[in-house]
């Protein structure tokens, strides 16, 4: 994602050196001096946003959703392209969840996993996982798994299908409330510049 | 762990500078308040749940503490004081001239998700005026509001305007159901322009495309007599023109009183409509990720608990006020200055004690060493 956030920006004009990137360095700047970068992990992006410490981030809506986090969500970027899906052995429980009193998901997701079967009036049980996910039901771990796909090999490979797409996701840029407000120039000319290279 | 060490999760402690700090924050607010000839208010900590869930509807109040009376009766802790001082006047003070200015400081109880702001307890200072319809109340909750933050030095504030009937009005106009007019909402409140505008592909298709795309672009940035402007060009209904025609209104004051730059028109501002009828707004420190402060206007609350009445007010959070001073330059006036006057017993407490006693009654702050 950081790939393709950085190669959008580019197109925006706003560039990061091959060596700041190469370097260790948590945060970058661009070459203009006009933009700080803060290299932080997917799931913390949402946070760093909320609280204002960066003005601005790039996420996927799926970490988004989520994290609940309460930030302005101006642009849909296109890149990042994946499904939030339920999947799992179709034969073991097809889709009547009914069958059972309360569905196992394992999953790195527990609230769009509960929120989805919730909605659906299915109790679950939540087994929060941090990666491979698809290994829960087939050592029975669990009944179903949310988590993202982007092909379904890796599902495929491992005897499992989705069995529901609960979302779309893509790459999001998330701004803070109050830098909306504070610097609305700055943040008005990155949306324009950003939507630009969109449409390039 | 031990229970008596544990504590409850957002619960807070202050000491040193910091209480010292938000004593003069409170102090200095309600200055102002009462400078405005705001009367202050005190007003209980708990009351009937039923009452706060007519207040701030009742998805909001099932984010209070609550508890049982001894009749039974459903408690809980004030999660807003607003809902309050509306019944009061709606009751206690059905005689009095209007409009009634109150003003209040004290803190609200909410039970929020964990990953939103930790704290449960806040402080909240703000104000009502009730019973005056007229845009003059508007302006001047708006002004109060500006001098408190002025007098705090906290002069780099920005109040961002909107007003519930710009979205009321395009919303009816396309005739929009409650599931439509709630997705609508929060394409805005996400300020995604062009999902906004893909939804009014759908939802608006006699409306001109170019009219379509630049409302998209409307709602996606705040700015001042521009966004005015430009809303008056593209909007066609009478509801949300109204709304701008009185937004300008608040804002040429706002400017001929040398305000502008602090003051925004921010027609993306879709959220709260619950409550409020006509203005609303939001208060923005700089480096304080989130609003600190907001308010509008609710001329259906009052309703509630008798006859109706039209309202202004605003609160602040004192939180919000102590940490964007705490970041400011003001700061350091904060670290305390110990002026006390060490007094030694020097095995002569009477002599010491009197000693102390002269000095206070000269006003000066003594400390007792047993030394």
């Amino acid at each position: 994602m950081q790939d393709d956030a950085l190669a959008l920006f580019a197109r925006a004009g706003v560039i990061v050196a091959e060596s700041e990137l190469n370097s260790r360095k948590l945060v970058i700047n661009s070459t203009d001096g006009r933009y700080s970068f803060v290299l932080v992990k997917p799931g913390d992006v949402p946070t760093y946003v909320q609280y204002g410490v960066a003005d601005a981030g790039v996420c996927g809506r799926d970490v988004l959703m989520e994290s609940r986090a309460d930030v302005h969500e101006p642009l849909d970027l296109k890149f990042g392209r994946c499904k939030i899906a339920v999947a799992g052995k179709r034969e073991v429980l097809g889709e009547d969840y009914n069958l059972l009193a309360t569905v196992r998901v394992g999953t790195k997701y527990p609230r769009i996993a509960t929120d989805y079967f919730h909605a659906k009036g299915v109790p679950i049980e939540v087994i929060a996982l941090t990666g491979s996910v698809e290994l829960a039901p087939l050592l029975g771990l669990s009944d179903r798994i949310v988590d993202l796909v982007e092909t379904g090999q890796t599902l495929k490979e491992n005897g499992l299908e989705v069995i529901d797409v609960i979302t779309e996701s893509t790459a999001r840029l998330i701004v803070n409330r109050a830098s909306f407000h504070l610097k609305r120039i700055e943040v008005g000319a990155l949306i324009a510049k950003l939507t630009e290279a969109l449409n390039q | 762990m031990s229970s008596l060490t544990k504590i409850p999760a957002g619960v807070q402690y202050f000491f040193d500078d910091e209480v010292k700090l938000r004593r003069h924050v409170e102090r200095r607010a309600m200055e102002a308040f009462a400078g405005w000839s705001y009367d202050e208010i005190i007003l209980p900590m708990f009351d009937y749940h039923d009452l706060f869930a007519r207040g701030m509807g009742e998805e909001k109040a099932e984010r209070t503490y609550r508890f049982v009376d001894r009749d039974g009766a459903l408690l809980a802790l004030r999660p807003e004081l607003t809902s309050l001082v509306a019944r009061t006047v709606a009751t206690r003070f059905i005689k009095r001239e209007r409009p009634v200015r109150l003003c209040y400081s004290g803190e609200v109880f909410r039970y929020d998700e964990p990953t939103e702001r930790a704290a449960r307890e806040f402080h909240q200072l703000g104000v009502e005026h009730i019973g005056e319809p007229d845009i003059v109340a508007d302006i001047e909750a708006l002004l109060v509001a500006a001098e408190v933050l002025t007098a705090l030095g906290l002069g780099g504030f920005r109040i961002a305007l909107s007003h519930v009937d710009f979205f009321n009005g395009v919303a009816d106009f396309l005739k929009l159901d409650s599931g439509r007019r709630a997705q609508l909402r929060e394409l805005i409140d996400c300020r995604n322009s062009l999902a906004v505008e893909e939804f009014l592909r759908t939802h608006a298709a006699r409306v001109e495309e170019s009219r379509r795309a630049d409302f998209s672009r409307l709602i996606q940035i705040a700015g001042k007599q521009d966004v005015i402007g430009r809303a008056r060009e593209i909007l066609i209904n009478e509801r949300s023109r109204a709304a701008v025609d009185h937004l300008d209104k608040i804002y040429s004051t706002l400017t001929s009183l040398g305000l502008g730059e602090n003051f925004d028109v921010d027609l993306g501002d879709a959220g709260g409509l619950e409550y409020y009828t006509g203005l609303t707004f939001k208060v923005y420190m700089p480096d304080c990720g989130a609003e600190i402060g907001g308010g509008g206007r609710y001329d259906n609350l009052i309703a509630n608990f008798g006859e109706p009445e039209p309202a202004v007010g605003f609160s602040i959070a004192l939180d919000g006020l102590v940490s964007a001073i705490s970041l400011g330059p003001e700061a350091q006036r904060w670290q305390s200055a110990n002026d006390a006057r060490a007094i030694s017993l020097n095995g002569d407490p009477a002599r010491a004690f009197g000693q102390a006693r002269e000095m206070r009654k000269q006003g000066k702050q003594v400390k007792i060493s047993a030394k």
